[in-house]
């Protein structure tokens, strides 16, 4: 009978909700005896797989009271995540968190203070991109991770046919290359209007800043006249190639695009070209990195340092054993391997010549000795998640008058900054 | 006048244009599926693919927890979608066929319900699953799921109810049928184009749900669902777009398997209800 | 034969509506209380899953709750202050005004284009009928994140099929075109990939609410001489309303708070041309992970609507008050 039938649908669901409440309620709980297990948290695409494998087996083999069960997070929807594991009652013990997002959860009150690990850390040789953003109210809440920054990534082959012997070293030479390379079907530079990252580089080199501290709140700085000298330089050098306009790196995403084989250079992290490379396996030999040009040609152009940073929740029930975890994995034979694995930028300033002569590394060191982070405000998450400095650009490069719209975006940026 | 020809001719040409309006964009998203990655971003746009590649029907199917996703999906959604259709098959019965106080109250609170704030209940919903010791498993998800299509199935089936009238069932019921039987016979194959949409409503909305079960879902790995997988394919370095179409392709065709299963059955139900002339 | 029994179902007092074979004096005490036990589970589960945490909702706006309320607990009362900085910022009635018309716009390209699809599918044969309901279930069922960037994609400046097609088929001055530049154009994009994603749904139940429409009344109609339109109007219309308003109601709930498009398309850009009033709440609340603002702006959505679709409800109450 159709209606039994859909009451016995109707039971059948309820009780495979009921047995399926039973059968995954409760998860690891005995930590009393055995190792104490801990949940890692770290975000796709960090580390290598290869990487993981080796570090877990040597941590295993170093601590064999504590086990470490790692999980690879998706970065679509971690703000949330973190927040909710932040509140829950059985939060991982150590999760990897973007180092312009760190600030807001230092200052939720649900992250563990660690300024008194920081000398076994040998805190003082960090580089400031990671620890500064760690850092909240003077306390060290984020413990560095690792670094990247741009480089630019160029053809040698197309350099070499405009006869451009040097990588440029600075702006007008790096103006002049890319003018000459603009040619024949081929894009001088791929730089799509809205990378606010490179934007960023721009006006730090002339002196100016994204937004200021000026005592308790902050104050938006691109209408000053050093970020509207950076912003004229965005200006010339897009202008040499068919970036869009209306948008970012990652719509198209750029690597893409460059894996058509028709663009000179393009700004990204050294680990894009393993993307192109797989793209388009005929450019894998072909392309070359070289620091982002600065005004003068002793000092590279500064970059924008991201990463990550480690923190320990509050509501973690293994601290101990997690801070343990966090020191092998900020430590300097770790972080050394990571850097030369990943390409990325150890922690330490002082590891960062250690890294090996990959020449894509070495083009991104030499940036990060200039690196600097975004404004440190536990806001400054939300200007990244409703951008008016891409919208700045892109009304700059469409057309517009540069002084008012930075004036419009500072005053976007003023607000949600000073937000209590 | 108009020859039945060139009005079948009309109407057919149309209805090409529907369909093509419709499809247009899915058939980019499963082209850009088949596409090598360098040709997804060509100046030239392509139409047709000019070399075909399964490598991200590969990279996608062989995502980490690939079978988890797809199995703790299909047990949510369809938990909830059985379960939204009986409660609503019985709350639409008891308003639409008896009489009794508090039914005006009852129906006009499930209209009401369809206004939910479900973005808004995200963090109330959290502190609640928090505090009973609900976070981390499915089953929460199954009941949220089950309470957003819910008003909508009763106002529905509710609807389709009306437009059956009571004296099938008396008639019947005249037959030797009690008041279930009835029911099941006449009115429950009359209903089955109400249930097609319901089910398919219903089904979509849980299988695309992300916030809550990105939120609810916290610590067990094994407990994600399918459009955590959808999203696995962006790393530090930017999203790779032809896995993430090929999910996204791969994502759909159940919905496309629901939708043929029922609907040969409503075809047959709506035939069948020529009973009611 | 179908209408003259519609009629008397609803003009015969004689026989008790409801309850078939039921006798006229005193129901047995089972079939009293059986509507309610029909209707328990619903009033259960919204109890539950839906009034709780509405309350809970209700009570965060009037408290202090950002993350570390959330984390810590001991959040404060303070009344109607952020009901208060709500509503005062001037830009909320701004924002609340472009939502309407935003609303409007979709909803009634929606409603429109749905019903002359359910029409057309009504009138189709067979296959075509399937082939035409197959493909809006597939543009029903694509995931929000691909159609969003597949749109993003087709109206890309520099490689984009829409700029492609224009130029090839000679308008010059779409060669590069920045569609998301401009305001107006964004907006002109959010609305149709809203209403492409909208109408399947509509259409395909209001077709389903077509086919219990029977043959016959559409039949007689013909042999009395009335065309398609009056048929429509004068036969059709009249038993699909319900239904159509029902649909009509959700729509505009659905497009009001839409979100996901507008979000990962513009973020409420350019400027503030697709601010609508669920961004604004994002943008002032979710990233600030100011809690109590949003539940305070998510309780004013649901009044807003409350009041817009207050004609509808008094209806629908009525309508349920004559049975």
């Amino acid at each position: 009978m159709k209606f039994r039938s859909l009451a016995v649908a109707a039971t059948a669901a309820l009780s495979l909700t009921a047995l399926a409440a039973c059968g995954s309620s409760g998860g690891d709980d005995d930590a009393a005896a055995g190792p104490t297990t801990i949940d890692v948290w770290l975000m796709k695409g960090s580390v290598s797989d290869d990487f993981l494998k080796r570090f877990t087996d040597d941590f295993a083999a170093k601590h064999t009271d504590i086990k470490a069960n790692v999980q690879i997070q998706e970065w679509n929807g971690i703000g949330p995540k973190i927040i909710g594991a932040l509140a829950s009652k059985d939060a991982p013990d150590v999760i990897e968190v973007g180092n312009t997002q760190v600030a807001q959860y230092s200052a939720s009150g649900g992250v563990k203070d660690l300024t008194d690990k920081k000398a076994d850390l040998k805190g003082d040789d960090w580089i400031e991109g990671l620890a500064g953003p760690g850092n909240y109210e003077g306390k060290q809440y984020g413990i560095p991770y690792y670094a990247a920054n741009r480089v630019v990534l160029y053809r040698k082959d197309l350099f070499t046919a405009a006869g451009i012997t040097a990588p440029p070293k600075t702006r007008e030479e790096w103006l002049a290359a890319t003018a000459k390379v603009n040619t024949g079907g081929n894009q001088g530079i791929y730089l799509p209007g809205q990378n606010f990252y490179v934007l960023s580089g721009f006006i730090w080199d002339e002196g100016g800043d994204l937004a200021v501290k000026e005592g308790d709140s902050w104050k938006g700085g691109l209408a000053t006249p050093e970020a509207l000298k950076g912003m004229d330089f965005y200006k010339q050098i897009q202008a040499l190639g068919k970036g869009p306009k209306d948008s970012d790196e990652a719509k198209p995403t750029q690597t893409d695009v460059f894996a058509q084989g028709k663009i000179a250079q393009m700004i990204a992290v050294p680990g894009a070209a393993e993307l192109i490379a797989a793209a388009n396996p005929a450019l894998k030999d072909k392309i070359g990195y070289f620091p982002i040009p600065g005004k003068t040609a002793d000092k590279p152009g500064a970059v924008f340092t991201g990463g990550s940073d480690l923190i320990i929740p509050e509501a973690s029930a293994n601290q101990d054993a997690a801070y343990t975890f966090i020191k092998e994995l900020a430590g300097e034979q770790w972080q050394t391997d990571l850097a030369k694995t990943m390409k990325y930028v150890p922690n330490r300033t002082s590891l960062a010549a250690s890294v090996g002569a990959d020449e894509g590394v070495a083009a991104m060191a030499a940036g990060a000795a200039n690196g600097k982070a975004t404004p440190n405000s536990p806001n400054w998450a939300a200007v990244e998640a409703k951008n008016p400095i891409k919208e700045y650009q892109t009304k700059v490069l469409t057309g517009g008058d540069p002084a008012a719209a930075a004036k419009a975006a500072d005053e976007i940026i003023t607000q949600a900054l000073n937000t209590k | 006048m108009r020859t039945r020809l060139s009005r079948k001719i009309t109407l057919n040409v149309l209805a090409l244009g529907v369909f093509a309006l419709s499809v247009f964009p899915v058939y980019w998203m499963v082209l850009t599926a088949f596409k090598p990655t360098k040709n997804i971003q060509a100046e030239t746009p392509s139409f047709f693919p000019t070399h075909v590649t399964f490598t991200h029907f590969g990279t996608a199917v062989h995502a980490d927890g690939f079978w988890t996703f797809w199995r703790n999906s299909a047990f949510v959604a369809i938990s909830a979608v059985l379960l939204s259709l009986v409660v609503a098959c019985l709350a639409a019965y008891a308003v639409g066929r008896m009489k009794w106080k508090g039914r005006q109250a009852f129906i006009l609170m499930v209209f009401i319900a369809q206004m939910t704030p479900w973005e808004a209940l995200l963090i109330p919903m959290y502190v609640i699953a928090r505090d009973t010791d609900m976070l981390d498993k499915l089953p929460i998800l199954t009941l949220i799921y089950f309470m957003m299509t819910l008003p909508f199935t009763i106002v529905t089936l509710r609807g389709f109810l009306k437009g059956i009238p009571v004296e099938l069932e008396e008639a019947a019921q005249v037959d030797g049928c009690n008041q279930f039987q009835a029911f099941r016979r006449i009115v429950f194959p009359l209903l089955a184009p109400g249930l097609l949409s319901t089910s398919l409503f219903g089904f979509i909305t849980a299988w695309n749900e992300f916030a809550f079960a990105n939120l609810l879902i916290i610590k067990n790995q094994d407990q994600r669902t399918l459009p955590v997988w959808l999203s696995s394919f962006s790393n530090t370095f930017g999203t790779d777009w032809g896995a993430t179409m090929a999910a996204a392709t791969l994502f759909m065709l159940p919905v496309l398997l629901i939708f043929l299963v029922l609907q040969g059955r409503v075809t047959t139900g709506v035939a069948a209800g020529a009973v009611k002339g | 034969m179908a209408v003259a029994q519609a009629e008397t179902t609803t003009a015969a007092p004689a026989t008790e509506p409801g309850s078939p074979g039921s006798v006229r004096r005193g129901r047995p005490l089972w079939a009293r209380v059986l509507p309610y036990l029909l209707v328990a589970p619903t009033v259960i589960g919204t109890a539950y899953l839906l009034a709780y945490p509405l309350v809970r909702n209700l009570l965060i706006s009037f408290q202090k709750f950002g993350i570390a309320q959330l984390i810590r607990g001991g959040a404060e009362f303070v009344g109607i202050d952020n009901y208060r900085q709500i509503l005062s910022d001037q830009k909320f009635w701004g924002v609340v005004a472009r939502t309407f018309v935003f609303t409007a716009i979709n909803v009634g390209l929606i409603m429109v284009l749905a019903t002359l699809v359910a029409l057309l599918i009504g009138a189709l044969g067979k296959w075509m009928r399937f082939a035409v309901m197959g493909g809006l279930v597939v543009a029903w069922a694509i995931p929000v994140i691909a159609a969003t960037t597949v749109f993003q994609w087709l109206f890309q400046s520099q490689l984009g099929v829409v700029n492609w097609v224009l130029v090839a088929i000679g308008f010059d001055q779409f060669d590069g075109k920045a569609w998301f530049a401009d305001g107006n154009s964004t907006f002109a994009i959010i609305v149709m990939l809203i209403v492409w994603q909208s109408v399947p749904f509509a259409a395909l139940t209001l077709y389903a609410a077509m086919t219990t429409v029977p043959k016959e009344l559409h039949e007689s109609a013909q042999i009395d001489g009335a065309g398609s339109v009056k048929t429509f109007v004068l036969i059709t219309f009249p038993i699909l309303r319900p239904m159509f308003g029902l649909i009509l109601c959700l729509e505009v709930i659905w497009v009001f708070k839409s979100f996901v498009q507008i979000w990962a398309i513009s973020q409420g850009g350019p400027g503030d041309a697709t601010l609508t009033l669920p961004v604004y709440a994002y943008q002032i609340a979710t990233v600030l992970n100011r809690y109590d603002l949003g539940a305070a702006i998510s309780m004013v959505t649901v009044l807003i609507l409350a009041v817009v679709l207050l004609a509808y409800f008094r209806q629908m109450f009525k309508e349920e008050g004559e049975l």
